[in-house]
């Protein structure tokens, strides 16, 4: 329909976006930063640059997009970014490298299991997976680590390392001996406790 | 589950062979390791451009007419180009065989040059998804999209086949006429005859037998499934080209674009960093994607990034092969002749089709039938309308071993004898006798470990468990994947040692780093090879990184030899190091070099071994210029050879739902020696997951009235996760002794060859009735129940 240049009602100016990542908030202007068919795991990465999150698949049939949301786990793949609006987001960049959770995958290399890594492009959503399930469960049995991180696929097949690690994850959360990592050198500090954004999932916290 | 026991190694040495992290695993476990998508983010490119290529709806079809100037015009569209445009259509016709497997070879050295049956971005579709006739460049995928969308296509739909068996018969549509007018791959130089191996008399040998058996196999579409899909951001600014890429092969992408574009090589620059697993996929570095979208950035003058979807990357796969095989005996188990024949479905491309069917059985020949008098081998390449078969880990041996262990396992039932005995008495490598030390070691393991001898019962006669559930164990065992006359075919392996004035390492052993381990491997060797230093692992650093324009050339990261391939270069530039710092010791002592040594870190008279000085002092009170030692050497002459690999499984099968949970499976690996053991069984573990899913679940199904693929997605084709796996024991063992210092032979492709005939055996054992193709899914586990 033909209306006169200038004549058009202005748009109001749009309520802006708050996402809290890895403990900043930051602001978004709807339409502009995030359209609505953005995927929180496009923002993350395209828009933000956390490469940490990988997308393989794009359809929350992998995890490897894996982040926390309020302390739960979520495929961000199959989160639009406008969802995360008033939430507290964690990426991997957000956890301290001392982190126990990075530190039992760093140093699984029990013999029989293998490591708890390979090529290392699914890992940081298994970290991030792993996290999730122990914020929820802090001492998981296998069973209940193999079924929390089902959701996950790592293709160089390294699931025997990754239940070790995060059974070696949680005996350090509850005070056990941080492990020995033989002499790679690693910067390893003591063992620290999880920060408090990633502790408990708390009530959406408002800004 | 009994707990794991790690292995004894047969020298004890310092590093090689420890359990222990790997060398990039904090960098990955905390997500700060860069594969190829996350390097080529927009902000770090802000001009760049996102192409989006066309692909085929119909399963054979021509582009009779293209019309992009709707596409053209679309807002953010910077550049199309159609299989129409001169730049395109001149582009010589290729294959996927820009290697001979394990090198960087020219256009007329390719492997496969008798099938070059590619065009890149052609006018003919051979595939359901084949990228051909427009490649967009726009300033977002959503536009290149949409602008693909406005691409008007007059397309001529040609008759499709989908079966191998199909098309060759008379009458079939022709896929590729101008190189095989019967669909039939033509016999090539490389594979050789369609019969290939012919030895002794193979007719006179079955009339001899006193037992004969007959055993069809059929492998299926299975495919790698990196994460890390294919990527690539291409920015050719005037006269030079820089690629980086997830191939796994730099100095070979160069090569190929080079060749194919036109450019001198030192014009073209790749660099590859980590890549997220990679497991055969995508041969080496000649992806077709690279020249189109090399051509969008010459047309808009700004890098071009082009990345496959999760969809797309269902790009190549494992050749299915039908698998017919024979066998004869005397009574006492002697085997007087053995015949093989495949039929394989080559897909839409010849790819790496004759690799798997001739080269990986001709190997076996000389390494576990060299005692069998009479054998003879037959294969038929076909090239159908599926997705192409190229290169997946262990190319062709899987298939292979499908019909092998086959084989063996109905012959012992046939003789009454256990299969293990049957093997020991007639398998066995040209370079020894009977029993085959190695495969007598993996095969006693395994036995052992699994519990063979307690839990073995006839076919389908064990214990009932739940009152439907039947139990059953199986093994298979093969060569490993370690071709030996492939790696006499590898050029130099070039190293480069850089000790620095206090005494810290580079150690420049240039090779794309899959996850596969070898980098780790790689530093254990250094620090071997250096021990004479002091120092260890952590005072070594490996760049990830490879850069054509600065690294030495990359040793492929293939062939499952890269882990100790280098280490053994590695050893032998560490002793020139030694000299030569020797040299600079002696200037400074005053002294000839040989009355000195070093050793921890401390340089030394060998007639006053207390007194010393140590090398750091040597080199602050020198020149304190760093010691660099370049080395290249092809890989040793004296032949590796090939130790056994065997996979035992324990499956339960609900002869209710007809379905098969495997409850066990022990792999078995005979590693020559240990290089990095938590990396070997990693690799022993990891291999299971690609194994059980070719042998339970992973398959691609199509649309038999389209040729349309159906499940290009980890929805519906299955991947087993954490709660699928079985528990599985690792056992690395060291009987065979490679060439080298070190002697290690590869394991990594091995690991899976075996498990699908592992389990097929294993169900058998349990339930009574064979299953001859895989995956073993339920329907088919109750149809030969006579129950559907």
């Amino acid at each position: 329909m033909a209306t006169k240049p200038g004549k058009q009602a202005r748009e109001t100016k749009k309520t802006p976006i708050k996402i809290k990542i890895n403990g900043q908030w930051h602001e978004f202007e709807p339409g502009r930063d995030i359209v609505p068919e953005m995927t929180l795991s496009y923002l993350l990465r395209e828009k933000l640059g956390f490469t940490g999150l990988k997308v393989a698949c794009d359809e929350g049939a992998c995890g490897a997009c894996t982040v926390l949301m309020d302390g739960k786990a979520v495929l961000s793949c199959m989160k639009l970014a406008a969802e995360a609006h008033g939430h507290e987001i964690l990426t991997i960049e957000g956890l301290p490298e001392d982190d126990p959770v990075i530190r039992a995958f760093v140093a699984q290399c029990e013999p029989g299991y293998g490591t708890a890594l390979q090529c290392g492009f699914c890992t940081p959503g298994f970290v991030m997976a792993a996290k999730g399930l122990l914020n929820e469960n802090p001492k998981p049995t296998t069973g209940e680590i193999k079924e929390g991180l089902s959701g996950n696929i790592c293709r160089c097949g390294c699931y025997s390392g990754i239940a070790r690690a995060v059974l070696h994850a949680c005996e350090e959360n509850k005070g056990g001996k941080p492990r020995s990592f033989g002499s790679m050198h690693l910067p390893i500090g003591p063992s620290v406790r999880l920060p408090a954004s990633t502790s408990r999932p708390k009530g959406r916290g408002k800004p | 589950m009994t707990p794991p026991r790690p292995y004894t190694p047969r020298v004890a040495r310092k590093f090689i062979g420890a359990y222990r992290p790997r060398i990039d695993a904090l960098e990955k476990a905390s997500g700060k390791v860069q594969f190829v998508d996350d390097i080529t983010l927009k902000s770090r490119f802000p001009g760049m451009l996102y192409a989006k290529v066309m692909r085929s709806p119909y399963a054979h079809a021509r582009i009779k007419s293209i019309d992009a100037s709707l596409a053209e015009q679309l807002p953010g569209v910077k550049a199309v180009l159609t299989c129409k445009d001169p730049e395109v259509s001149s582009l010589k016709p290729t294959s996927a065989g820009w290697t001979d497997g394990v090198d960087t070879v020219s256009y007329e050295r390719m492997m496969w040059r008798h099938f070059r049956d590619r065009r890149v971005l052609g006018d003919r579709a051979c595939w359901a998804t084949d990228e051909v006739g427009a490649v967009v460049a726009a300033e977002s995928e959503q536009i290149a999209e949409e602008a693909l969308r406005l691409i008007k296509v007059e397309w001529e739909v040609l008759p499709f086949v989908l079966d191998p068996m199909e098309a060759m018969k008379p009458g079939a549509p022709v896929i590729h006429p101008e190189i095989a007018p019967r669909n039939i791959l033509p016999k090539d130089a490389v594979g050789g005859s369609d019969v290939f191996v012919d030895k002794g008399d193979v007719d006179k040998g079955f009339a001899r037998a006193e037992v004969v058996i007959e055993a069809v196999s059929v492998h299926h579409n299975a495919t790698q499934a990196s994460l890390d899909n294919w990527c690539c951001l291409v920015d050719w600014k005037s006269d030079k080209l820089t690629v980086m890429s997830n191939s796994y092969e730099a100095d070979q992408t160069r090569m190929h674009i080079s060749q194919m574009l036109g450019l001198p090589i030192n014009k073209v620059r790749v660099i590859s960093s980590y890549v997220g697993g990679q497991f055969g996929r995508g041969d080496t570095g000649d992806q077709p994607f690279f020249l189109f979208t090399a051509l969008l950035s010459k047309k808009t003058g700004r890098p071009v990034k082009f990345r496959h979807s999760r969809r797309e990357s269902f790009h190549d796969s494992r050749q299915p092969a039908i698998y017919t095989g024979k066998a004869g005996a005397k009574k006492d188990g002697t085997i007087t002749s053995m015949y093989f024949k495949s039929i394989g479905n080559s897909g839409a491309y010849a790819d790496h089709t004759m690799f798997a069917l001739k080269f990986a059985p001709t190997e076996i020949t000389e390494v576990a039938l060299a005692h069998i008098p009479n054998v003879r081998m037959e294969s038929y390449g076909v090239y159908t309308n599926k997705l192409p078969a190229c290169m997946m880990r262990g190319v062709g041996n899987s298939q292979f071993n499908l019909i092998f262990g086959h084989v063996v396992d109905m012959l012992a039932e046939k003789l009454g004898m256990d299969p293990i005995d049957l093997a020991l008495k007639n398998f066995g490598h040209e370079w020894g006798g009977l029993p085959d030390k190695s495969l007598k070691a993996v095969l006693g393991e395994g036995a052992r470990r699994i519990g063979w001898r307690a839990k073995r019962h006839k076919p389908g006669a064990g214990p009932v468990y739940d009152r439907v559930k039947k139990r059953g164990v199986g093994f298979s065992f093969h060569p490993a994947w370690h071709a030996e006359w492939q790696e006499a075919r590898r050029g130099e392996i070039r190293v480069r040692i850089t000790v620095n004035p206090d005494c810290s390492v580079v150690l420049d052993a240039p090779t794309v780093e899959t996850g596969t381990g070898s980098n780790t491997c790689n530093v254990l060797g250094c620090a071997e090879a250096l021990g004479f230093l002091g120092i260890g692992p952590g005072d070594i650093v490996w760049p990830h990184t490879v850069d054509t324009e600065t690294s030495l050339k990359d040793c492929v990261q293939t062939d499952s030899a890269v882990s100790y391939l280098q280490s053994e270069v590695v050893a032998h530039a560490a002793r020139e190091v030694k000299r030569r710092l020797l040299e600079k010791a002696a200037a400074l002592i005053k002294a000839k070099p040989e009355d000195l040594d070093i050793a921890g870190g401390r340089v030394y008279r060998k007639a006053a071994p207390a007194k010393g000085m140590t090398v750091r002092d040597i080199f602050r009170k020198g020149d304190m210029l760093p010691v660099v030692v370049e080395m290249g050497r092809p890989p040793n002459a004296e032949k590796t050879g090939v130790p056994y690999i065997a996979n035992f499984a324990e499956v339960e099968v609900d002869t209710s739902t007809g379905r098969t949970q495997v409850l066990k499976l022990v792999v078995l690996n005979d590693c020559g020696t240990v290089m990095y053991a938590s990396g070997a069984e990693a690799q022993q573990i990891g291999g299971q997951v690609m194994g059980l899913g070719e042998a339970l679940t992973e398959e691609i199904i199509y649309d038999e009235a389209t040729g349309v693929p159906l499940n290009f997605n980890w929805i519906d084709y299955k991947i087993a996760t954490m709660a699928d796996m079985p528990d599985i024991d690792p056992a690395l063992l060291e009987v065979w002794r490679g060439a080298g210092e070190y002697g290690a032979c590869g394991i990594g492709e091995g690991t899976l060859t075996c498990t699908p005939r592992a389990v097929l055996n294993a169900v058998y054992n349990a339930i009574g009735v064979r299953i001859d193709d895989i995956p073993v899914k339920p329907e088919k586990v109750l149809k030969a129940l006579g129950k559907a």
